[in-house]
C-alpha cells in the first residue's frame, strides 16, 4: 500500500475550511488553520463523538460543532467553553495523521511514512470527482507514468490521481497540462463528467 | 407583501433569505403545514389551488411559485439579485429558477419522506437528487474557470437564493453533501453575505461568530 494517498486539491481547501475525507476506510477530517497550516485528524471529538468535519477552524484551532470544544495543531483540547477556567487535561487529544502538499494537491498518510507524495510537474489543478463506482484507468485510456494516470479527457492532456473510497467508491483528482486555457479546462471538465458516467455504467 | 410561510420549509426560506438580504418587510403568516396539513384545508385550497407554500400576496397580486416570488421580492427590492448585468446573466439566472424546481421535486421530496414520513419512491429522489447537485457543481466549477463565484456571474443573484438552500439540506434525505467542493465553498461565501440569516440546519459561518463562552453541555 503506497504511503500517501490523494485526498483533496488544495484549491478546494482554503484557509478556514473543514472537510471530511476518507483514507484507507478512515474517515478524516482535513482542514486548513488561518495561516495555511494543513492538518488530518480523526474525524471523532473525543468529548462525545461528533464529526469533527462538521466543526469550524478559528485561527490556528478546529472547534467542534456541538458543545465548542477546541483543539490545538497538535490535537490537545485546548479550551472547553463551558468550563472557560479548566485547563483541559493532557489525555483529551485527538488523534492525528500526517497531511502535506505536493503540486497543489493535498496527501495523507495514516501511520509512518518512508517517502514523500510524488511532485507531479507541468500541470495545474482541475477538480476532483467521486464516483459511485471503482474506477478502471486503463479501460479509460489512461496510462500510469510519474506517479499518476496520464491522458486526454476533452482533448486536454491530464494526470489523474485516484482515491479509493469504501463501498466500491473512489475520488478522481484530476491536473491539466499547464499551458490548457479556461476554455480547454471547461473541456476537461466535460471530459471528466462523460467518464464519470462511463464508470458507472450510465448510458448517454 | 404576505408570506404564506412554514420555518423548515427551504422553498420559504429562500423567500425571507432574499427579503433579509434586500431589506424588504415581509409579513409572515404560519402555515401548519406539518402535522396539521393546513395546506390541504379550504381556506388555503382558495388562496393556492395547487396546496403547496410558499404563497404571496401583494395587493390583488397572489403568486403562488417561490421563483416568481424571489422575482418579485428583488423587483422590488434589490433589482440587482435579477442578474440583469448581461443577457448571458440574465437567462443564467432564468435557467436556475427552473433548475430550482428539480430541487424541489428531488432533495425537498425525500427530505419531507426522511423528516415528515411523507410517502415518496425515495430511491428515485435520491438518485435525481444527487444528479442535481452534480450539475449545480459542475456549472460552479465552469464558473470559477472563468472567474466567477457564483452561479450566475461573479456576483450572487437570485440564481443562488433558489440553489443554496437545498444544496445545505440534502444530508436531511438522506444525500451526502461530502462529494461537492465547489458547492461547499459556494454555500460558505452566501453564508458569509451581510443580512444573511439561518434557517433549521443551515447556520451562518460559525468563524464569523463570536467566541462560545459557557454553552451547556
Ligand atoms: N413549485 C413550488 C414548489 C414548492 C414546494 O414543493 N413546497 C413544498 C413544501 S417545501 C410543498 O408545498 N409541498 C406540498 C406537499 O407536500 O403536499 C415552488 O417552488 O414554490
Ligand atoms: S461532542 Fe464535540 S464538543 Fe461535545
Amino acid at each position: 500500500m503506497p504511503d500517501w494517498t490523494p485526498v483533496a486539491l488544495l484549491r478546494d481547501l482554503p484557509p478556514l475550511v473543514v472537510m471530511p475525507v476518507t483514507v484507507d476506510g478512515v474517515d478524516l477530517a482535513l482542514w486548513r488553520s488561518a495561516s495555511g497550516r494543513i492538518a488530518a485528524w480523526a474525524d471523532r471529538c473525543p468529548h462525545r463523538g461528533m464529526r469533527l468535519s462538521h466543526g469550524f477552524v478559528r485561527g490556528e484551532a478546529l472547534s467542534c460543532i456541538y458543545h465548542g470544544w477546541s483543539y490545538a495543531q497538535s490535537g490537545q483540547c485546548q479550551r472547553i467553553p463551558a468550563h472557560p477556567d479548566l485547563e483541559p487535561p493532557e489525555a483529551i487529544r485527538v488523534p492525528v495523521h500526517h497531511a502535506t502538499e505536493a503540486g497543489g494537491v493535498i496527501w495523507v498518510a495514516l501511520d509512518t511514512v518512508t517517502t514523500a507524495p510524488p511532485a507531479l510537474a507541468g500541470v495545474q489543478p482541475l477538480r476532483s470527482v467521486t464516483l459511485d463506482a471503482r474506477f478502471d484507468p486503463a479501460s479509460a485510456g489512461l496510462t500510469e507514468s510519474g506517479g499518476a494516470w496520464r491522458g486526454t479527457l476533452g482533448g486536454v492532456a491530464v494526470a489523474v490521481l485516484v482515491q479509493p473510497l469504501p463501498d466500491n467508491r473512489c475520488a478522481l483528482h484530476v491536473l491539466a497540462e499547464s499551458k490548457a486555457s479556461p476554455t480547454d479546462l471547461v473541456a476537461a471538465s466535460r471530459g471528466i463528467e462523460t467518464l464519470r458516467r462511463q464508470a458507472e455504467g450510465v448510458s448517454a | 407583501m404576505i408570506l404564506y410561510d412554514y420555518a423548515l420549509s427551504p422553498d420559504c426560506y429562500k423567500i425571507r433569505l432574499l427579503a433579509a438580504l434586500t431589506g424588504a418587510k415581509l409579513t409572515l403568516r404560519a402555515v401548519d403545514f406539518h402535522p396539521g396539513g393546513e395546506h390541504r384545508s379550504p381556506a388555503f385550497l382558495a388562496i393556492n389551488p395547487g396546496g403547496t407554500i410558499p404563497v404571496m400576496q401583494d395587493g390583488t397580486l397572489t403568486l403562488t411559485d417561490s421563483a416568481a416570488i424571489l422575482t418579485f421580492v428583488a423587483a422590488k427590492s434589490g433589482p440587482a439579485w435579477l442578474g440583469d448585468d448581461s443577457p448571458e446573466m440574465r437567462a443564467r439566472v432564468a435557467q436556475w429558477l427552473a433548475f430550482a424546481q428539480r430541487l424541489s421535486a428531488s432533495i425537498g421530496k425525500a427530505r419531507t419522506h426522511d423528516m415528515l414520513q411523507k410517502p415518496a419512491d425515495i430511491v428515485a429522489c435520491r438518485k435525481a437528487g444527487v444528479q442535481c447537485l452534480r450539475e449545480i457543481e459542475a456549472a460552479l466549477v465552469e464558473r470559477h474557470l472563468t472567474g466567477d463565484a457564483f452561479l450566475a456571474g461573479n456576483r450572487p443573484t437570485l440564481a443562488d437564493i433558489a440553489c443554496f438552500p437545498h444544496s445545505m439540506l440534502a444530508p436531511d434525505g438522506g444525500i451526502s453533501v461530502d462529494p461537492y467542493p465547489a458547492i461547499r465553498l459556494w454555500t460558505r461565501s452566501v453564508r458569509a453575505l451581510p443580512g444573511f440569516i439561518e434557517m433549521p440546519g443551515i447556520h451562518r459561518l460559525h468563524d464569523l461568530k463570536p467566541e462560545p463562552v459557557g454553552v451547556p453541555e
